[in-house]
């Protein structure tokens, strides 16, 4: 199975490397040094990150020589250097001490992407015409998603590096388990599940003033006009009536947990990703829609944000348990491959829980634009326990990229306002694929070998 | 900047109350004198710092911990509560419920937090949307205070985080007390841990703070 993965690995620095484009393919010669603690999957795992980091890096700006701050360098960064993985491996110094991470700030050809608008995607009409290589790629989830049965490995391969627009919606719903991969079953399957949620609206909506639902609805109904407040498409009363009722109707399906603030902001890129379909999303008036297609991005939402919730549920279960996990799953590893930020934190009293309570609880969505959040979920839908588990490390990585604002800070408040406020306005799926690529070296350094680690 | 003599004080304090309630709004039009109907719901917990000029003196860096209004159950308030020095509870003059639900909060808070001394930390009442004009519970001022006293309130105010009504006032109530209650180690040797309606003879003190 690690190999699998591996294997789909080296897929996505494929994939990813052609979607950035490589530049120049100059020589850089880095010493690597040996140590016999790591497994294959993560040398090989580690190794193409770094590939795919300093294909970027290349093609941004020549990165600073790595060899000044090696030893900053955790030691668990070094690569058994074989013939076979010489190519690979020769700069995964250059990604362990994340300086390609870090020039991502100040890139001066960085277009300009306004807050609101291409709220569902960056590379919406308007942007450049697509390259030789999307169309490529465009073309092989067509095939994918046009054949008998769908290979869903090859789809989740495929759309770990981000999902064309064109292809999204029928990609998330097969992603999450929503769609059935055989052709045949989805008509019947979506007529059905589309109809078993407006049966249960029927059965259960009109309960929302009665006195046991009443304090669930009421904190769904003060909830929603707060939701996405700076996006016009989402203060029309129509699509407010609509997230009302998706979580109305989950929250009274699943009891143990109920409506947890948060969870309305999960329906969100699912709604906007269904509404892709039929309009250009921005601005858009949902009322120009017919009651069927409503009906039927209504239903999709649903279920989609239901099947994500089914996997993280114990984050929105009294006390939060799946929460606290991760925070302090996220501490352990934040100690293990930055101490110096970690230390940092302790010096000034900062607690994880005080900034990634909200990482957790809201899956960055707070933290990132939709239409980030979007291309994430392109990802964390083709990884295995993407949202449970891989998320971890996203916010691991996440959090790193920001070190040099962290270490900058000298107070509690200073550190508190930066971590509840980073400065991620202008970012696009690049940085998204930058994250991504950071996070999967983490996780196969330190997931599948945790004992090697441990300080 | 700073002239040698002066003194800094660094309090933590807490807005709680249920959810849209104002919380996030009071705090804003507090640090940043504005207002916006599109805070989104507050998740977990927001940080914010005012600094005041207390006296000649004095410096007051009051570090605001806005909590979420669902947070009294899911049971997290107790990491939030840690080493604060006052608190602010809020509710909503136009939604009962948040009324209702003041005394939960206060207990909550009552149960997870008290000052080195032994006794509750200093909390003033906040019945915001004053400007909306539904007076469900206002039109009795004796009530509240006789409210504030029962539940050991030390102060409590009509407020408007849209209108900018009472914000400073009530903080300045909030941090007088603050002062008082650190200036009062007497306090601490006396055995009154459960006596809730010890704290009385103190709000009488301090009828600055109520309505006339």
């Amino acid at each position: 199975m690690k190999s699998k993965k591996a294997s789909s690995f080296h897929e996505f620095a494929r994939n990813t490397s052609d979607a950035w484009d490589i530049g120049d393919d100059e020589d850089e010669d880095f010493s690597s040094s040996s140590s016999s603690l790591q497994t294959l999957n993560s040398k090989v795992a580690k190794a193409t990150a770094a590939q795919v980091l300093e294909n970027h890096s290349k093609l941004r700006a020549k990165p600073e020589r790595a060899q000044s701050t090696l030893s900053d360098m955790p030691t668990n960064c070094k690569v058994i250097k074989s013939s076979s993985e010489a190519q690979l491996s020769r700069t995964s110094e250059e990604a362990c001490v994340r300086t390609p991470l870090q020039k991502q700030q100040s890139l001066p050809l960085r277009p300009v992407i306004p807050l609101v608008a291409r709220i569902s995607d960056q590379n919406a009409s308007g942007a450049p015409p697509m390259t030789v290589r999307e169309k490529t790629r465009l073309e092989k989830f067509r095939q994918l998603l046009s054949s008998h049965n769908t290979d869903l490995d090859e789809l989740r391969k495929c759309s770990w590096p981000g999902v064309p627009r064109e292809v999204r919606p029928v990609t998330w719903r097969l992603l999450s388990g929503y769609l059935p991969a055989n052709m045949e079953r989805r008509k019947l399957t979506l007529q059905r599940k589309r109809e078993e949620y407006f049966g249960f609206i029927q059965q259960y909506y009109d309960s929302r003033n009665e006195e046991h639902h009443q304090d669930t609805y009421r904190q769904i109904h003060i909830d929603i006009p707060r939701t996405n407040p700076l996006i016009p498409l989402f203060q029309q009363p129509l699509v407010q009536e609509i997230f009302e009722r998706i979580l109305f109707i989950w929250a009274i399906r699943h009891p143990a947990s109920g409506y947890v603030q948060g969870i309305n902001d999960l329906v969100t890129p699912f709604f906007v990703v269904f509404l892709s379909e039929y309009e250009d999303v921005e601005n858009f008036d949902v009322t120009n829609l017919s009651q069927d297609v409503l009906r039927s991005i209504e239903a999709d939402s649903f279920w989609c944000m239901s099947k994500l919730l089914d996997g993280i549920q114990d984050n929105y279960t009294f006390a939060q348990p799946g929460i606290q996990k991760k925070v302090k799953a996220l501490e352990e590893l934040v100690s293990r491959i930055d101490e110096q930020v970690h230390n940092h934190f302790r010096k000034y009293e900062v607690e994880y829980l005080q900034f990634a309570f909200r990482w957790m609880n809201n899956l960055l969505m707070r933290e990132l634009p939709l239409r980030c959040t979007i291309r994430l979920w392109d990802t964390y839908q083709s990884e295995p326990e993407g949202f449970s588990h891989f998320h971890l490390y996203v916010c691991a990585a996440f959090l790193i990229k920001w070190r040099k604002e962290i270490l900058d800070e000298e107070d509690f408040q200073g550190l508190l306002m930066l971590l509840q406020n980073l400065p991620t306005i202008h970012w696009g799926n690049e940085e998204i694929g930058l994250l991504l690529a950071e996070a999967y070296r983490l996780k196969y350094m330190f997931a599948d070998a945790p004992n090697h680690y441990r300080r | 900047m700073q002239k040698h003599n002066q003194k800094e004080h660094l309090y933590k304090l807490l807005v709680i109350g249920d959810l849209g309630v104002g919380k996030t709004s009071i705090i804003k039009r507090y640090v940043h004198q504005n207002f916006s109907p599109h805070y989104r719901a507050t998740i977990g917990v927001d940080f914010a710092l005012k600094v005041l000029s207390w006296d000649a003196e004095t410096v007051v860096r009051l570090q605001l911990w806005d909590i979420a209004g669902q947070e009294r159950f899911g049971n997290m308030t107790r990491v939030y509560y840690r080493e604060a020095m006052g608190a602010f509870i809020v509710f909503d003059v136009t939604r009962p419920a948040t009324f209702e639900a003041v005394t939960k909060w206060k207990e909550d808070l009552d149960s997870k937090l008290v000052l080195p001394n032994g006794k509750p930390v200093p909390t003033v009442l906040l019945a915001n949307k004053c400007d909306q004009g539904i007076d469900v519970l206002m039109n009795n001022g004796i009530k509240m205070d006789q409210f504030c006293k029962e539940n050991g309130f030390v102060g409590w105010f009509e407020t408007s985080a849209k209108e900018n009504i009472n914000i400073n006032e009530a903080s300045r109530c909030l941090v007088k007390h603050i002062i008082a209650s650190e200036s009062d180690p007497v306090q601490s040797i006396e055995p009154d841990i459960i006596k809730p309606h010890l704290n009385s003879s103190k709000i009488v003190s301090c009828s600055a703070c109520f309505k006339s």
